[in-house]
Parts: C-alpha cells; structure tokens; sequence
C-alpha cells in the first residue's frame, strides 16, 4: 500500500468515527449558537437592513473566528494522537502495515473536513438568516465564500498547530487553550509587528473590508478588525499554508520518531 | 529451525527503571508461552517485537527484518494487546472492517475476511452491536478477531485469556492450537502457569526483566516441585493434626497460626502432603473447614528462583 493510499484509509476509518462521537454531537449543537442569534436579531431587525445586519455578521464572525474554529481545531487537532494514547488504542493502529505519519494526516484530513461541515453548515445558517433582505445581491454570496475560505484556512493551520502540540505534550489541551484564547487575543491587539506572530492575523488580513484602524471606514464599526495593522492577502495565505505545512511536517516526524508509553 | 522472531541483547528502560535487562532470545514456529508475574516485562518485551517500542540497547527482528518503523513487516503479524481498550462507538463489524482496510483490500475482500474472522470467535450474531455493549468475554473475542482477521503469519497474543470465565478460556486455547495447527507462529503472554500449559509446552520464563528459563513445561514442573510450598490448614485441631505429621518426611516446618486453628505446613512433596492429609483427617475425626496455599503461584516459584 503507498503512502497516499495509506491516508486514504485512515481518513476514512476516522471520518466514520469521528462522526460517531460524542465530541462531534456537543460541537455540532455550538454551532448553533450563532443560528439561534441571527434568528433573534433578524426578528429584532424586522423591516430594517444594511448595516445594522453587517454590524451583526462581525459579531457572527468574532464567533466563528475567535471562538469556534479555535475551539474545534484544539480538541480535534490536539486528539490526533493524544486521544489514541490515552485509549491506548494507538497500539491497533501503529501495528498495522501503514506508515506513521500516514495516521497523523489522515486523521488530521477526516477532522478537518469533519470541522469545515460543522462550521459551514452553521455559517450558511447564520449568514443568510442574518442577511435575509439581500438575498438577491451578488456580493452577499461572493462575501460567504470569503468568509468560508478564510474560515477553512483557520482551522487548517489551527489544526495543525494542535495537532503538532499534541504530538509534543501530554496535556496539551491546557496549553493550546493558554495559546489559543490567551496569546491569539492579546497579541493581536499590540501595534506593528507583534500581532504577525498569531495565526489570527493572517486569517483577519483576509477578511472582507478593511476599514482605517480607528473605525472610520466604509462600515463605522469593524469588530474584528480593530487595531488590525493588515498583511497582504497573498502573504497572508502563503504565511498560513507555511504555518499548517511546516506545522503538520514537524508532527509527523515527531509521531513517527516518539515512543508513547500508556499511563499505567 | 530458523528463528521466527529473535532479540539479541535486548534491553529497555523507562526513565530510571528496567524494563527488560539484556534479554536474547529465538521463537520458532508452533506456539511459545511467555510466562511471568505481573510487572515482569512481557508487555514491554511484546511492545517491543510489535515495534510499538524501541529498544534502547540491542535488537529485535520478525523473519530477519526489523520491526521500528517498519510498516510492510505488520502485513504478516497479528497483535491482541493486553489491554481491554476498543473505539467503543462502533460496532463489532465496523471495527473490523475498519483495521482490515489497513491492509489495502479491496471492500469486498475486507468483508470477507471481517466475516470470516467474526466466525472464528463466534460473534457472527453480535457483528452490528455496539462494541461498548459487548460483554468482557466477546470484547476478548473481537480483540482476538481483528489480530487474525488479516490471515497473518504470527501471532503475537498478549494475556488473551485474562477475564475470560472458563468456557471462554476453552474455546479460545482451541481457537489459538488451531493457528498453531495451521503452521504459523504463536507467542502468548500470561502469568498464570496452567493457562499456558493448556497451550504449549514450550514456555520462556521471564522475571524481573530478565529470562529466568527457557524450556518445556515438565522442567519448569520441575523447578516448581523442588520450591517448597505453604499450606496452610484450618481445623477444629490444628494441634492433633501436626502430631500426625510429625516424623512424615514430606514436611519440612510447621506452624501454627495466631488464630489457634491454623497449621501451616511447609513441604517440598505438595502431592504427596495432600494424600497423607485426606487419611490423617478421616482417621483423627478432625474437622477442616480450609485448606489454602498461598504461596501456589507463579510470583512465590519466581521469587524461589531468583533466591529471595
């Protein structure tokens, strides 16, 4: 069996299972959050638009951006191979005719699609309740598809990072959680070039509009983009494909290299 | 015959502790005991042939090749680990069929051989129940199942017959004789003598990290019968009972006990004390209400070997 066939079928052991747990059915019930707010704001907003209900999508955004991507990247990316070693189920994996790292990625594949249907599902919901009155403009369709892009390409170089933190650490839920809503948020509203060392930077760079820091642009209150000073999007890209690339490399060869000793 | 498995010098430490201490040793085709107390180093000896583990000092190889980091040898081995651990939210068959797809089957090989392996351990009824409502002795079966699913050439079997009751123990001995039968290679862990006696003669005493002996079963019988054992025997009087002994050559000491009902005896003719006993009881009219031997066990014949 190649390599590539070897994640193929990881991927597809673990994107059944994955769908099975009760991890997947709490996660999939946060996603919610966001749908039942667009539902009480789009009643509360009844007969008004425009910016208000974009006012409502940065809210959605902060949400989706800062909070559930972060959190689903961290327990499914730190899982990959935390969770097989506190099962001890990892034994019936590293004995089977499949090389090491092919377990890392085709696990870190079936939990990135599992992560991108759950954020997708609950974005479309909330989005197009949240923008209900202009479902017949263009743009609102080519600002999903941003928002999407840019929330798949966080939870890949979020899931990465997890992924490489859990094959390092025994507890690394705590750190990632330090990382992840301690690090992530405060740097990211230091000046210059300090908030380039957080993956948010990168995802907010390719946000839709780019007010003048201070809100006095196109949209008056930017949420999510205060204080942002912006990278190009083409660099923003390439820094987080770098990030999930060089992240996921690192985590391979450490999984193929580490022993893991179960607790007894 | 050429050595199936083989570890020249093997040697393994967790942190300040020793797991297995300069262990050499060839396994050849048939099945082999691995016999030892709890805490011996089967497991990581096991750990270490199945490459889950690498050694720190010395080699380990599966048909001349070796086994860290090397993925095609598993194509031939099948692994039952010890523990009673299962991705629980699926049933027996999706387990199955899930590992077998390691192997770079085509689907409906997979299933055939899923549903073949289901038959070997009987569980054919219970493939779409959920694991997690498997009972101790049908989650032993199916860890059976998904180690000899992929037809493989050697077993590698770790305490297979923990927690099975004793009907279970039966089916599954006979289930690993037939693989024996069939040519191939079987190495079975335990710590309890008469399970691997059941199932070879052939057994590797492994203790403290290290190879106590290697041999067949009557040589270990043998250093088994020359370790004196304890009995301890409660009766209406203990007193009585050691008068009848006194001058009987297969007893080297006896005791009483603080309660003033027990007689410990020490003996080097375990056989022969109890045919003597059965005699001496019906004859004095004396009354027993136990008879145990605490000492009957794998740990108190190790601890003998090793001088303790």
């Amino acid at each position: 069996m190649t390599a590539v066939q070897a994640v193929r079928q990881v991927f597809g052991f673990f994107g059944f299972l994955s769908r099975r747990t009760g991890k997947t059915r709490v996660f999939a019930i946060l996603g919610l959050i966001p749908v039942v707010l667009a539902v009480v704001v789009r009643i509360v907003l009844h007969g008004r638009s425009g910016p208000m209900a974009a006012v409502f999508t940065d809210i959605l955004m902060v949400f989706f951006l800062q909070f559930y991507i972060v959190i689903l990247a961290l327990f499914y990316g730190t899982s990959i191979t935390a969770e097989e070693v506190e099962n001890r189920t990892l034994s019936y994996l590293i004995t089977r005719p499949i090389p090491k790292p092919a377990i890392v990625l085709g696990k870190f594949a079936a939990y990135s699609v599992l992560m991108f249907a759950m954020v997708a599902v609950s974005l479309a919901l909330s989005y197009f309740i949240m923008n209900a009155a202009r479902l017949s403009d263009p743009e609102l369709y080519l600002t999903f598809l941003r928002y999407l892009g840019v929330l798949g390409l966080g939870i890949l170089a979020y899931a990465a990072f997890f992924t490489f933190l859990g094959t390092i650490l025994k507890r690394a839920i705590i750190v990632g959680l330090v990382f992840g809503f301690g690090w992530e948020n405060v740097i990211q509203y230091f000046p210059g070039s300090t908030q380039r060392f957080s993956i948010v930077h990168y995802l907010k760079s390719l946000l839709p509009y780019h007010p003048t820091v201070g809100g006095g642009g196109g949209r008056g209150v930017a949420l999510l983009l205060f204080r942002l000073e912006p990278t190009k999007p083409l660099v923003a890209v390439l820094a987080l494909t770098v990030v999930t690339v060089a992240l996921l490399a690192l985590a391979c060869w450490i999984f193929g290299m580490k022993e893991y000793l179960y607790e007894e | 015959m050429t050595a199936v498995i083989a570890a020249a010098s093997l040697s393994k430490w967790y942190g300040n502790v020793l797991g297995l201490n300069d262990i050499t040793l060839e396994i050849e085709d048939g099945i082999t005991g691995l016999l030892g107390p709890n805490g011996a180093g089967k497991s990581t000896f096991m750990k270490l042939i199945t490459g889950q583990m690498k050694p720190n000092i010395g080699t380990v190889t599966v048909r001349g090749r070796k086994v860290w980091n090397n993925p095609e040898v598993f194509q031939g081995i099948g692994f039952c680990p010890e523990q009673d651990v299962f991705y629980e939210d699926v049933t027996g068959w999706e387990f199955l069929t899930g590992l077998l797809r390691f192997y770079g089957y085509a689907r409906t090989e997979i299933e055939d051989r899923a549903s073949r392996a289901l038959d070997i351990v009987d569980l054919t009824a219970d493939k779409d129940r959920l694991i997690r409502g498997y009972s101790r002795g049908m989650r032993q079966r199916i860890k059976f199942a998904q180690a000899v699913a992929h037809d493989p050439g050697i077993l590698i079997l770790d305490e297979p017959l923990s927690g099975l009751d004793p009907l279970g123990k039966r089916k599954l001995i006979k289930l690993i004789k037939g693989f024996r039968d069939q040519g191939r290679t079987v190495l079975v862990s335990s710590h309890v003598l008469p399970e691997i006696e059941a199932l070879t003669s052939r057994i590797v005493l492994i203790h403290q990290g290290k190879i106590l002996a290697q041999g067949d079963i009557p040589y270990v019988r043998e250093l088994i019968e020359a370790h004196p054992h304890q009995i301890s025997v409660q009766s209406s009087d203990p007193r009585a009972l050691a008068a009848r002994f006194v001058g009987d050559r297969s007893i080297q000491k006896m005791t009483f006990g603080p309660d003033g009902r027990t007689l410990v005896v020490e003996t080097h003719k375990r056989d022969e004390f109890f045919g003597r006993l059965t005699g001496v009881v019906l004859e004095a009219g004396i009354e027993v209400d136990e008879i145990s031997s605490p000492d009957d066990n794998l740990q108190a014949v190790f601890e003998y070997l090793v001088g303790k």
